[in-house]
């Protein structure tokens, strides 16, 4: 391994070599961990057609990672991708898209999170950063503008991710904006299954294990100092136009107004009052608390806190806190996300807001999912209240609501130690692992990924999306001004095919949206404001319907990389309890696996892939311009 | 009990709350209860734009630009249960319902 080393680039631009496009940095940085070897490759002639982040992760992973080389192998690609908007003064246009084989589903992975990390990669002069291979010692990635270095990063080892980016940017003498570090924890060094990516003190790339993967690559973090390229739009003067556009409606709308207050906050007392808000592993939808004391202005007024904002933007969203009462008080803390409230709360029985602010943020600074680690805890607190696990088994009692209990289980997972080494697997090995009636309670997809903090027995679509998805998450999510791409503004939320006519129809906006390097929450706007700001960036016209095909594109990739992964129709169930009827609460009358069948049967017609095969049919992949993946796909 | 018309008036209570009481002249947090009183056989969607029509930032809110669907940004739960499930736009009222006015909720 080379200590330091200058990222190669060629000695001067060959002549087929494609002009530079507006907005981009044009080039990918490409890192062997095996070898030491740090180069860069011009990246230009796809962009107008995969765009970044999502969609030119997907690609790399398509040609690069074929079937055999699973989620640990080192030969996996780990693709920390930002997008056109990275870096420009568009709202929250931080974002990094973390694309790779997850280790839950071994099948493909996008996730995002914000902070600096994208703009600061711009600057730096990149589009993505590519790592294969696996580092000899635990090492982390130094990049300052063209100074690209593979460093030892033995005493980082052990730290949780606030340490370690502490002690990178204590090491560099940069702190703030100047010095962007996402990393792994030890849940990530020890391959725990739902390890996460973690940066920016609270922004967290969670989804499908991509930490354990940074972890078997034995790469602790990469730290990027904010770049010195200047970084320009086609049309300056139009992205902020478009930016102001994004902006005034994030503020106004009605639906946006309260993201741009309150972030997801809002979440806990809206959800639960249809029944959405899971409360101990789905064993109840009702609760005695007060639930006006859980609406959002309410939830920051325990707390001293200030604005954490990302790149660029101006919502009253993330926020730094200090907790200022109870046995943790004075502990800094990131304010949790709605899925922090019911992961790290209403999940596991925990209704102790300053707790659940405590324990929220340990499992960032492990590198757990919040969302796994709650069916986790909550399946253990459930099997152990109703006999199914022993004291013996666990090595200790784990009541509902024992927030030190629930700490001991995120040490004992992150670390692999005694019954802690079952559920670093996650619940859906460990309870397939334990069988009898322990295994009838736990949450999650048969493709083992773990479902969003909701009870989706109260919200059929997320349901049906998390089990189709091909990304180890949602892939549409919620319906965003659906009425612009002409579905309805409204449906019954319990008829399985009004539902599944939605879910595949919304398909590819989300994709769209991660493709340009922002924020998922900043982004909940009008296609068109974004597909306009994108344009302004690029000097490329992009209409609403370019943006639903690109992202329908890239859909399509994911899914043809997850079939020949051999994930295919077969596990696109949920579990037993996360498909069963509630027992209380507004969608109690309400069973979902009634319709089912049903349900996929509209999606697959919709988004226009076969139920038979889980493939996109020729027709759909023409209308798509992937005629190279019709004939991959097709070819028998 | 009052009287609408000659027919004797029925109620039914509004339930706003968290941030869409901002459109009814309150702070964005809690919720905010208004009785309304209308005629036998009258639809929820009757009853509804009646109310909304008092409230000029709600009903820009509640409805479709052309005012003929609801939008999309806030549920209409009829006693806990959504709309769709139990009562549509054009279900006559019967009394003693409560309709809340939720803020759609965006993100994870």
């Amino acid at each position: 391994m080379s200590p330091t080393a200058t990222a190669a680039r060629p000695a001067k631009k060959s002549a087929s070599a494609p002009a530079s496009v507006p907005g981009y940095a044009g080039k990918l940085l490409r890192i062997n961990l095996t070898t030491g070897k740090i180069w860069t490759e011009p990246w230009a002639e796809d962009m107008r057609e995969y765009v970044g982040g999502i969609g030119l992760g997907a690609k790399i992973l398509y040609e690069e990672v074929g079937p055999k080389v699973h989620w640990d192998h080192p030969d996996n690609r780990l693709i920390l991708a930002t997008g056109p908007l990275a870096g420009l003064p568009v709202w929250g246009t931080g974002g990094l898209t973390v694309v790779t084989r997850g280790a839950q589903t071994d099948g493909a992975t996008s996730t995002q999170a914000n902070g600096f990390f994208g703009a600061a990669l711009k600057y730096s002069g990149y589009d993505a950063i590519v790592v294969q291979g696996q580092a000899k010692a635990l090492s982390y990635l130094y990049i300052n503008d063209d100074t690209v270095e593979i460093r030892p990063a033995a005493h980082l080892k052990g730290k949780d991710t606030w340490e370690t980016q502490e002690a990178l940017e204590k090491e560099h003498g940069l702190t703030g904006h100047r010095i962007s570090v996402y990393s792994i924890g030890p849940a990530g060094e020890n391959l725990v299954r739902f390890a996460a990516i973690q940066g920016d003190y609270g922004h967290v790339a969670s989804k499908n294990g991509c930490g354990a993967v940074m972890g078997k690559k034995r790469l602790k973090a990469v730290c990027i100092v904010r770049g010195t390229r200047s970084l320009m739009p086609h049309d300056a003067r139009g992205l902020v136009q478009a930016a102001d556009d994004i902006a005034h409606d994030l503020k106004t709308d009605p639906a946006s107004s309260t993201l741009y207050r309150f972030g997801t906050l809002p979440g806990v007392s809206n959800l639960y009052k249809l029944g959405v808000l899971p409360i101990k592993n789905y064993t109840t939808n009702l609760t005695t608390v007060d639930m006006s004391t859980w609406e959002p202005a309410k939830l920051r007024a325990g707390f001293d806190h200030r604005g954490h904002q990302c790149n660029a933007c101006g919502m009253h969203h993330c926020h730094i806190q200090v907790i200022g009462k109870g046995p943790k008080a004075g502990e800094l803390v990131d304010e949790p996300e709605y899925e922090g409230w019911s992961g790290a709360g209403w999940q596991i029985g925990l209704t102790d807001k300053e707790s659940i602010t405590w324990l929220n943020t340990r499992l960032d600074r492990a590198c757990l999912d919040v969302n796994e680690f709650g069916w986790v805890c909550g399946w253990v607190m459930e099997c152990m209240e109703k006999g199914y696990l022993t004291e013996k088994q666990v090595g200790f009692r784990l009541n509902w609501g024992d927030v030190d209990g629930a700490y001991r289980l995120i040490q004992m997972i992150s670390h692999r130690e005694g019954f802690g080494d079952l559920l670093a697997e996650g619940v859906k090995r460990a309870s397939e692992k334990i069988g009898g009636e322990a295994a009838k309670c736990a949450v999650y997809t048969r493709k083992g990924a773990s479902p969003r903090g909701h009870d989706h027995r109260g919200r059929w679509e997320e349901m049906l999306d998390t089990c189709t998805s091909s990304n180890g998450t949602m892939e549409s999510a919620n319906a965003t001004h659906q009425t612009e791409i002409g579905l309805p503004g409204r449906i019954n939320p319990f008829n399985g095919e009004e539902v599944a006519r939605m879910v595949g129809g919304i398909l590819g906006r989300k994709h769209f949206e991660d493709s340009l390097g922002g924020c998922i929450f900043t982004f909940r706007t009008r296609i068109e404001f974004l597909a306009r700001a994108l344009s302004a960036a690029t000097g490329w016209h992009y209409t609403l319907a370019d943006a639903l095909r690109l992202g329908r594109r890239t859909a399509a990739i994911l899914r043809a990389f997850n079939l020949r992964c051999g994930i295919g129709t077969d596990v696109e169930y949920p579990s037993a309890r996360y498909g069963s009827q509630p027992v209380d609460g507004p969608a109690k009358d309400h069973n979902i696996m009634d319709q089912w069948e049903r349900m996929r049967e509209v999606w697959y017609e919709t988004v226009g892939y076969d139920i038979r095969t889980g493939k996109p049919t020729r027709e759909t992949l023409k209308k798509l311009g992937l005629d190279w993946l019709a004939k991959d796909l097709w070819r028998k | 009990m009052a009287q609408v018309g000659s027919r004797p008036a029925l109620s039914a209570t509004f339930e706003v709350t968290t941030w869409v009481t901002r459109h009814v002249g309150g702070d964005g947090s809690g919720s905010k209860f208004f009785a309304e009183t209308f005629a036998p056989g009258e639809t929820l969607r009757q009853v509804m734009r009646r109310f909304s029509a008092r409230h000029p930032e709600l009903d820009a809110a509640l409805w479709s630009p052309d005012r003929t669907q609801l939008g999309e940004h806030l549920e209409v739960v009829v006693n806990d249960a959504v709309l769709g499930v139990t009562h549509d736009l054009d279900t006559p009222l019967t009394g003693g319902e409560r309709i809340t006015l939720l803020g759609q909720f965006m993100g994870g």
